[in-house]
């Protein structure tokens, strides 16, 4: 068992008490006033002295109370002053391990570690704070014992440096971000503000000037573009200062940050897709943005774990190269190409420019409104002029988009201003779904999304092969499931073919391996549920569990065989489930059926 | 292709009345505290345009929904407006629920949820079975689960 950095009480008792107290004081301060001066003051000292006292005694507990320790199998935390949390977190199923050290921490030394597993809001393992070393110690603990090697003979992995972020490139990088975080504060504050302001100062408004108006518009546009390319700069900079990206084995580990440093690592075969992402400015020069998606990553976790531009799981990402530096580490890590892609049938050209027309058609109404109400004339027809630029822009959204089968990926690509090209390995694909709304109908296409485990699709959007025609998408639906599942079949071949030549024995039945409790066939299995969470996790312990569930095991084994049949003709004769096909199935015989008996009876065929 | 029970009509068609009656209910009320004054018929109105619309929609929803247990995955289709089509392959599922809400147990149906590690539209739920269909329906999932696994893992 091992103890975090005693460092970590000074600081985390340093660091929460600044903002207790800080919020303490403010307040005992201002309302202290209206109990009579230096009583208030006085009082508003010691309540303060308690409050740091407080905290102190508290992290100093949660220090005591705090224990980790890296067993053979899993790593395990013992914490919390009140209520008491052991937490055992395999290390098969650990999908990163991040280091962060801010400005402070680094100047006394400290870490913090968080560990993440698939699933759940939060942060599984978090380790606040424990020294470099150790941080870097457990990283590197982690990735051997996750391969099995517990006794840590085998050779150091080698390491190879992947990508390295050149100053020129940091530098486009911070050129071409834009921040709007920063104005949208300004906007809020300012609109806040402005009416006190105003009332203060007699603003005088030049009466029925929209010339005035409209380059008083203009220059705040131009203020906002401004203030966010200079707070996209900073941020971007601040970020990616000195990103590496770095093969160790089957990891990638990535460090990057300039005052924060952020420090982590990504099983290789954990990753769930590949993104690149550019825009026309990017595209122009030759640049691109590649994002890396594992199931680990909590959605909205931003703040906690400081991850700066680009969102959670963008972690691993380069955040700018050479479209081919990109491409080539796309082809590196997958082993796909950036293939053909097969666009959605030409008519939907028409449909993107009626959109688009229709979006204008829409302002020139609500602006031909405002002109009806408004004492003043306002050019309402603007909007129409711009009816050119929507065809335009229906042709190149149409021109952008399209979807490809590779021969171990599904590649889908969207968008013109923010173009993504995502990478979907078959055999992580989730489900399929397929759906078609009523302006698609009219238009005889559909949307296929190939739904992965990731967790950035929740604000990113999965590969998604948009308004393709209706029988592709039927047959891209089809062809999914079945590649998923030839994808995967040949992956657990080969896996086992691996296993078996690196153990030269035990060729024995899997089924067998798993009930003896033989050491590789569990840790074999456990690797295939961490990978690509599936139901062997339910499957396997409940057949070691007791003989009767064993037994139970073997007659799903031989059900297998009938399975499809039994499937087959249990949807039709089976008297529980009701089993009309919607075909045959006549509305108002099955209606009349409902209202005379209760218990529904197949109808047969 | 297998049907819902059709029984499920009457809780769609239910829930849609009483949709239908809530909103209705607050239009009546905006009309009696309105400060202008707004024809009577107006709240019924709407409440019969909502009624008529969601029962609409909820027979039409049951024409539209319809599921399969494949060989390998569990096929849903379903929507009105949008149509959706879901593929759901059996080594993804994670685990099966069977639930009874206690709308559903009150005109004796019950649901089956199948849940996998996507990210979204995920779980997948078929509502508009009897007990033991649904039952019945999650144990076959669960075993058409296990029997895909090990049949890759030979």
């Amino acid at each position: 068992m091992t103890r975090l950095s005693p460092l970590s009480v000074l600081y985390r008792a340093v660091q929460r008490s600044a903002s207790i107290v800080f919020a303490l004081a403010f307040f005992a301060f201002t309302g202290g006033t209206a109990f009579g001066g230096f009583l208030g003051g006085l009082g508003s000292v010691a309540l303060v002295g308690v409050a740091v006292i407080a905290i102190a005694g508290y992290e100093l507990a949660y220090f005591r109370r705090f224990e980790y320790e890296l067993t053979p199998d899993t790593l395990d935390i013992r914490s919390g002053v009140f209520s008491r949390r052991n937490r055992e977190i395999p290390y098969r199923r650990i999908q990163n391990v991040d280091i962060s050290r801010n400005v402070a921490q680094r100047l006394v030394g400290i870490a913090a570690v968080n560990l993440e597993t698939a699933g759940g809001g939060e942060t599984e393992g978090s380790l606040r704070f424990v020294s470099y070393e150790e941080a870097r110690r457990i990283q590197s603990e982690v990735a051997r014992l996750k391969r099995g090697d517990t006794d840590g003979d085998a050779p150091e992995p080698e390491q190879e440096l992947l990508f390295e972020l050149t100053p020129r490139e940091l530098a486009i990088v911070g050129a071409l971000s834009f921040d709007l975080r920063l104005p949208g504060l300004v906007f809020v504050f300012g609109s806040t503000a402005f009416p006190i302001v105003a009332s203060y100062v007699d603003v005088p408004v030049p009466a029925g000037s929209v010339a005035a108006a409209g380059v008083g518009v203009v220059a705040l546009g131009l203020l906002v573009a401004l203030v966010s390319w200079a707070a996209g700069f900073a941020s971007a900079v601040v970020n990616y200062y000195g990103f590496r990206l770095t093969r160790v084995g089957d990891e990638l580990q990535y460090e990057r940050g300039l005052l924060q440093r952020y420090n982590g690592s990504i099983p290789i075969d954990k990753l769930q897709t590949l993104t690149v992402e550019d825009n026309p400015l990017k595209r122009r020069f030759g640049y691109a943005t590649l994002l890396v998606e594992t199931a680990g990553y909590a959605p909205s976790s931003d703040g906690s774990n400081g991850s700066g531009g680009g969102g959670r799981g963008s972690e691993a990402a380069i955040p700018l190269a050479t479209r081919d530096r990109v491409l080539g580490l796309v082809a590196d890590l997958e082993g796909v190409e950036e293939p053909t892609f097969e666009r959605p049938p030409t008519r939907i050209r028409r449909r993107y420019a009626v959109r688009y027309s229709l979006v204008l058609g829409v302002a020139t109404l609500a602006l031909y409104g405002a002109n009806r109400f408004l004492p003043q004339e306002i050019p309402w027809f603007v909007p129409l002029a711009l009816v050119p630029v929507a065809v335009v822009a229906g042709a190149l959204q149409w021109r952008h988009r399209g979807y490809a089968l590779a021969e171990d990926h599904l590649v889908t690509r969207n968008g013109f201003w923010k173009r993504e090209m995502r990478f979907v390995p078959y055999y992580r694909v989730q489900t399929v779904i397929e759906r078609r709304t009523i302006f698609q109908r009219r238009w005889r296409v559909s949307t296929v999304t190939a739904d992965t485990a990731g967790s950035i699709s929740l604000v990113g959007g999965d590969a998604t092969a948009v308004d393709i025609e209706v029988a592709d998408a039927a047959t891209l639906r089809e062809t999914l499931n079945d590649r998923l599942r030839e994808a995967l079949s040949a992956r657990r071949e080969a896996r086992q073919q691996s296993r078996q030549a690196a153990l030269g024995i035990r060729a024995a039945e899997p089924d067998r391996d798993a009930d003896e409790s033989g050491e590789p066939a569990v840790a074999d299995a456990e690797a295939d549920v961490s990978e690509t969470p599936e139901f062997v996790e339910e499957a396997e312990p409940a057949a070691a569990e007791s003989v009767e569930d064993a037994a139970d095991a073997e007659d799903a084994e031989v059900a297998e065989d009938t399975d499809e049949f039994d499937g087959e003709a249990e949807e039709t004769a089976d008297p529980f489930i009701w089993g009309g096909s919607v075909e045959s199935g006549d509305d108002d015989a099955t209606e009349s059926d409902d209202e005379t008996g209760d218990e529904p009876s197949g109808d047969g065929r | 292709m297998n049907r819902l029970h059709p029984r499920i009509r009457l809780l769609w068609v239910a829930r849609a009345v009483v949709f239908a009656l809530v909103v209705g209910g607050v239009a009546a009320a905006a009309t009696l505290f309105a400060p202008v004054s707004i024809p009577s018929y107006v709240p019924v109105a709407v409440g019969v345009v909502f009624l008529v619309v969601g029962v609409a929609l909820a027979l039409l929803r049951y024409r539209a929904w319809g599921y399969e247990v494949r060989d390998d995955s569990l096929y849903l289709q379903r929507g009105v407006l949008t149509k959706v089509n879901t593929v759901v392959p059996f080594v993804r599922v994670q685990h099966v629920d069977s639930t009874r809400g206690p709308l559903e147990r009150l005109v004796g149906l019950a649901s089956t949820v199948v849940y996998t590690a996507g990210s979204r539209g995920a779980d997948v739920s078929i509502p508009g079975l009897t007990p033991e269909g649904a039952e019945d329906l999650q144990d076959r999932l669960k075993r058409l689960a296990i029997a895909s696994e090990g049949d890759d893992a030979v």
